[in-house]
C-alpha cells in the first residue's frame, strides 16, 4: 500500500464570505460551515466555530476530539465507517491542512475522558494542540440520556468533529501542496531481497476498548473495538483514519484521532525502514477488561507475530491502570517468544512520586520509554478567554479534576485559576509518541 | 542566616570510641567535631546546634532516643538537618536514617544524610531519607559534605532537586515528570525507535522505567520422611516473650530472636505475645499459638507425623523490613538450624 499525503502549511484561520485557501490562509464561510453540521445531525442544539491560535491567553476545556482536517482525492471518505461507508483505507492521495486541528468542545458539560488544552502561558507546555491552530468546534446536543453521566458516548459531538475535518479538508482540494510526504508498505511476501537481511519489526498498537457498552471505545473502519480480536493492518491504513478515538479513558492518556492520523512512532518506524530495519507493519490489538479476553489478545499477537516472522516489536498501549496489565502481558508473551520489545506508555507514580509506576512490573521489561506521570498535581492562573466551559472541571467527573477537596478545594477557582492532575490535560502524556516528557527519579 | 542543625555519634563527636557507644544523645550551641566541616560548606547558614549520640544507645534504645531528639529540636527553629557523614559504619548509618526519617515526618524539617552504599542504612532508610552516595570511610569526610551540603544549600536558597542522578543521592523510587526540549529527537517516538535500534544492534540504552529486581525463592522439594524430620518453626509475626528480651523492633525490624520450647506443650498467653505493629495484636497476645502453633506441631509429634519438634523457635518482625535485612537475618539463623539437624522449617507469616 502506497499513501501520500499532500501538506498544505496553513499560517491563519479566518471567518469570511467564501471558503477559500491562499496563500497560507484558510477562510472558513463559519455559517455554512456549522449548517452543513448540523443538516448532518438533528441532535445538534448549538453550535459556533471559536478560533483558538498558539500563544493566547485562552483555556479550551472539555477538549473531546481533534482531527485533523484532510481531504482524499479520490472521493472516498476520511473515516470509513464513520463519517460514511465503510471503504479501504490505506492508499491513495490525501492533502492535508497542517498546523492546525478541528478541536471538538462541550459548550457546557464534559464527561471523564474530556480534557484541557491551554494556548499559551505555562500551560501550553502540557500539550501539542498549543503548537496548533485549534478551530474549535463548540456545541451542546439533546443527548438527555447522558447528560449528567460521568461516562458520555459524546456522539454527536465527535462525529460532527469527523465531518468538520473532512468539510476543512475539501476547501483545499484543488490547491497545489507545499510538500509531500510518502508511506510505501510493501506487500511482505513480495518484498525485496535487500530488505531479507535487515532484522524485521513489527508495532503492537492497544487502542482503547474498555467499556463493555458500546459507543465510548476506538473504532476500527466504524467497529466497535470492545467486539474485536487482534489482528495485523498497514500502517498506512492506521495514518489514513481506518481508526478514529473514543470517549473513554482519563483525557491524558488517549490517543486522539489527530494522533491516529499522525502516529509518531509510525512515522518513526517509517523513517528507519529499509536501513535499520525492515517494518513489517501494525498488529492491532485492544484493551479489553477481563483477564481471558487480555490473555486471548496476548497469546494472538504472540501468535500473529510469530507467524509473520517479527524478530522485535514496540508495544504501546492507549491508557494505564487496568490497561497496563494488556501493555506489560503483551511485552512479557512477546519476550518469552524470543521477540524483544521497547514499550512506550506514561505512568502513573502518585502526587508524591513513590507509587509503582505500572500496576504490574515484570523484569522481562528491560527496555521502557515513559511519556508522563498522570498523578503530577498542576496549578495555573486564570486565562483571559475560556473555550467551553470551567465549571465542567467540578462538576462532570473529568479524570484528573474535582468539584470538592477538603485541602485543595475545587479544580476550577471562581478567580479563573485551576488545580488539576496532569490526567486533565488533553491527550496530554502523548503516548503515541509525540511526548517531549519523561519520568526521572528525585 | 538558615539555621543547620547536625547529628554525628560519639566518634565523630570527639566523645570517644566503642567504650563510649551508650551515650545518650546530647545537643550543644554551634559545631562539634565533624559538624564544624558541614558549618564551612554552608552559605548563607550556619550550623546552630550539634546533636551527639552515642551508635549502641541509637540502636538499642532507638524510640527513647529519637523521642528525646525530637524533643531538643521542637524549639530551636532549624531549617535544615544534616546527618552524618556515616561512610561504611554501619550503626551510624542506621541511626542517620532513623532520625533523618523522624525528623523530617515528625517535625516537617527537610533532612539529608550520606553514607556508602555498602552501608545497611542505604537498603533501610533510601525510601523514606534522601542519602547522599558517600565515600567508604572517614578519608572522603570533604567530598562527602561537598556534595550534601551544595545541595542543601541550593535547597535553602529556594531552589529545587535536579533530580537523584544529578544531586548525588541513592534512588529512592520517587518518580515525577521532567520536560525535555521540544525537538524531534526528545519524542517519545524517537527515543522508542531508537531504543528498539539499539535493542537490535546489541548497543547499550537506558530504560527510562528501571523494573525492580524481584528475588524469586523456588519452592522447597517435599520432606522425604516426615515421620523422621526435625521440623522447625521460624515466624516474621513477632512473637517473643512478654519482656521482649532481644528488643526486636515492631517495624522495620533488623534482630531476631531464638527461644526455646523445649519444655512446652504450647505457647501461653501472658508468657508470649506479638511486638508486631502490622497487625490487631489481640488474637495472637490471646493465643501466640495462631502465629507460631506449637500446640499444633506437639499434636503431629504425639501421632508420629512429624519426627520432633524443634527445641526452639525463631522471631522477628516482617512488616516495613527491607529485603536486605531479611535475608541477613535469615543468614544468620541459617547455621544455628544446621548444627541442629533441622529437616525443615515451617515459615510462618502474618
Amino acid at each position: 500500500m502506497k499513501l501520500k499525503i499532500g501538506n498544505l502549511h496553513v499560517k491563519d484561520v479566518l471567518f469570511g464570505e467564501q471558503d477559500s485557501f491562499e496563500k497560507g490562509i484558510l477562510t472558513i464561510n463559519k455559517e455554512a460551515a456549522l449548517s452543513y453540521l448540523r443538516e448532518c445531525d438533528d441532535h445538534i442544539t448549538e453550535l459556533d466555530l471559536i478560533i483558538a491560535r498558539p500563544g493566547d491567553d485562552t483555556r479550551i476545556v472539555p477538549v473531546i476530539e481533534t482531527i485533523e482536517p484532510r481531504c482524499r482525492m479520490d472521493g472516498r471518505t476520511l473515516f470509513p465507517g464513520v463519517t460514511d461507508s465503510v471503504v479501504p483505507a490505506g492508499d491513495g492521495e490525501l492533502k492535508a491542512l497542517k498546523g492546525l486541528c478541528v478541536t471538538a468542545v462541550g459548550k457546557r458539560y464534559g464527561s471523564f475522558g474530556d480534557g484541557v488544552i491551554d494556548m499559551g502561558g505555562e500551560g501550553a507546555k502540557h500539550t501539542y494542540w498549543s503548537k496548533l491552530i485549534n478551530i474549535c468546534m463548540v456545541g451542546d446536543t439533546d443527548e438527555e440520556f447522558e447528560r449528567h453521566e460521568q461516562q458520555k458516548c459524546n456522539h454527536a459531538l465527535r462525529w460532527a468533529g469527523h465531518r468538520l475535518a473532512e468539510y476543512l479538508g475539501k476547501i483545499a482540494f484543488d490547491v497545489q501542496p507545499d510538500d509531500y510526504e510518502e508511506y510505501e508498505f510493501d506487500p511482505l511476501l513480495k518484498r525485496s531481497e535487500s530488505r531479507a537481511k535487515l532484522p524485521n519489526v513489527a508495532l503492537v498498537m492497544q487502542p482503547q476498548s474498555q467499556m463493555e457498552a458500546l459507543g465510548y471505545n476506538d473504532l476500527l473502519y466504524g467497529w466497535d473495538m470492545n467486539k474485536y480480536l487482534p489482528t495485523f493492518v498497514s500502517p498506512t491504513e492506521v495514518l489514513d483514519g481506518a481508526i478514529i478515538s473514543g470517549s473513554f479513558m482519563p483525557s491524558s492518556s488517549k490517543w486522539s484521532t489527530y494522533e491516529m492520523q499522525n502516529f509518531p512512532i509510525i512515522k518513526e518506524l517509517f523513517a528507519e525502514d529499509g536501513k535499520t530495519i525492515n517494518f513489517v507493519g501494525v498488529i492491532m490489538s485492544m484493551l479489553n477488561v477481563a483477564l481471558e479476553q487480555k490473555e486471548r489478545a496476548a497469546i494472538m499477537v504472540r501468535n500473529i507475530a510469530l507467524n509473520l516472522g517479527v524478530d522485535y516489536a514496540i508495544v504501546t498501549e492507549e491508557g494505564y491502570g487496568n490497561p497496563d496489565t494488556d501493555y506489560v502481558r503483551c511485552q512479557v508473551i512477546l519476550e518469552d517468544a524470543k521477540i524483544p520489545v521497547v514499550g512506550i506508555s506514561n505512568e502513573c507514580t502518585g502526587r508524591d512520586g513513590m507509587s509503582q509506576p505500572l500496576v504490574t512490573l515484570d523484569e522481562k521489561l528491560t527496555a521502557l520509554v515513559s511519556t508522563g506521570n498522570v498523578s503530577q498535581l498542576i496549578e495555573l492562573p486564570a486565562c483571559k478567554t475560556v473555550i467551553g466551559s470551567l465549571e465542567a472541571m467540578n462538576r462532570d467527573g473529568m479524570s484528573g479534576s474535582w468539584g470538592y477537596d477538603e485541602v485543595l478545594g475545587k479544580s476550577a477557582r471562581d478567580d479563573g485559576s485551576i488545580i488539576m492532575e496532569d490526567n486533565n490535560w488533553f491527550c496530554g502524556d502523548h503516548i503515541s509518541g509525540f511526548s517531549v516528557k519523561t519520568i526521572k527519579e528525585y | 542566616m538558615k539555621r543547620v542543625i547536625c547529628y554525628i555519634n560519639q566518634f565523630f563527636g570527639g566523645i570517644g570510641g566503642e567504650e563510649k557507644a551508650d551515650q545518650e544523645p546530647f545537643i550543644t550551641q554551634g559545631c562539634v567535631g565533624s559538624s564544624a566541616a558541614i558549618n564551612a560548606a554552608l552559605k548563607d547558614a550556619q550550623v546552630t546546634h550539634t546533636i551527639v549520640c552515642g551508635d549502641n544507645f541509637m540502636g538499642s534504645h532507638t524510640q527513647e532516643a529519637v523521642s528525646c531528639i525530637i524533643e531538643m529540636l521542637k524549639d530551636k527553629q532549624a531549617d535544615f538537618f544534616i546527618a552524618g557523614p556515616a561512610f561504611q559504619a554501619g550503626r551510624y548509618g542506621v541511626a542517620c536514617g532513623n532520625i533523618c526519617k523522624a525528623v523530617s515526618q515528625q517535625l516537617n524539617i527537610p533532612a539529608v544524610t550520606s553514607m556508602n552504599v555498602e552501608n545497611p542504612g542505604v537498603e533501610m532508610f533510601k525510601k523514606d531519607v534522601i542519602i547522599f552516595k558517600g565515600g567508604n570511610g572517614a578519608a572522603k569526610m570533604r567530598e562527602d559534605v561537598r556534595i550534601m551540603t551544595d545541595y542543601v544549600n541550593k535547597i535553602l536558597a529556594g531552589g529545587k532537586s535536579e533530580g537523584a542522578l544529578e544531586e548525588g543521592y541513592f534512588v529512592r523510587g520517587c518518580r515525577h515528570e521532567y520536560f525535555l526540549e521540544d525537538k524531534r529527537e526528545n519524542t517519545a517516538a524517537y527515543r522508542g525507535v531508537q531504543m528498539l535500534i539499539n535493542k537490535i544492534y546489541g548497543r547499550p540504552f537506558t530504560t527510562e522505567l528501571p523494573i525492580p529486581k524481584k528475588e524469586i525463592v523456588p519452592i522447597a522439594p517435599p520432606v522425604a520422611d516426615l515421620s523422621k524430620a526435625n521440623i522447625a518453626l521460624v515466624t516474621t509475626g513477632g512473637i517473643v516473650p512478654v519482656d521482649n528480651p532481644d528488643r526486636i523492633q515492631s517495624a522495620s525490624a533488623t534482630r531476631w530472636g531464638k527461644y526455646d520450647i523445649s519444655n512446652m506443650q504450647r505457647l501461653e498467653g501472658g508468657v508470649f505475645k506479638t511486638i508486631h505493629a502490622g497487625f490487631d495484636p489481640a488474637a495472637a497476645n490471646a493465643d501466640p499459638n495462631v502465629i507460631v502453633p506449637v500446640d499444633a506441631m506437639r499434636a503431629y509429634e504425639k501421632e508420629g507425623v512429624i519426627g520432633k519438634l524443634h527445641n526452639y523457635f525463631y522471631s522477628t518482625v516482617g512488616t516495613g523490613t527491607t529485603e536486605a535485612e531479611a535475608r541477613r537475618m535469615a543468614e544468620e539463623i541459617l547455621p544455628f538450624l544446621k548444627e541442629d539437624n533441622v529437616t525443615a522449617i515451617i515459615m510462618g507469616s502474618t
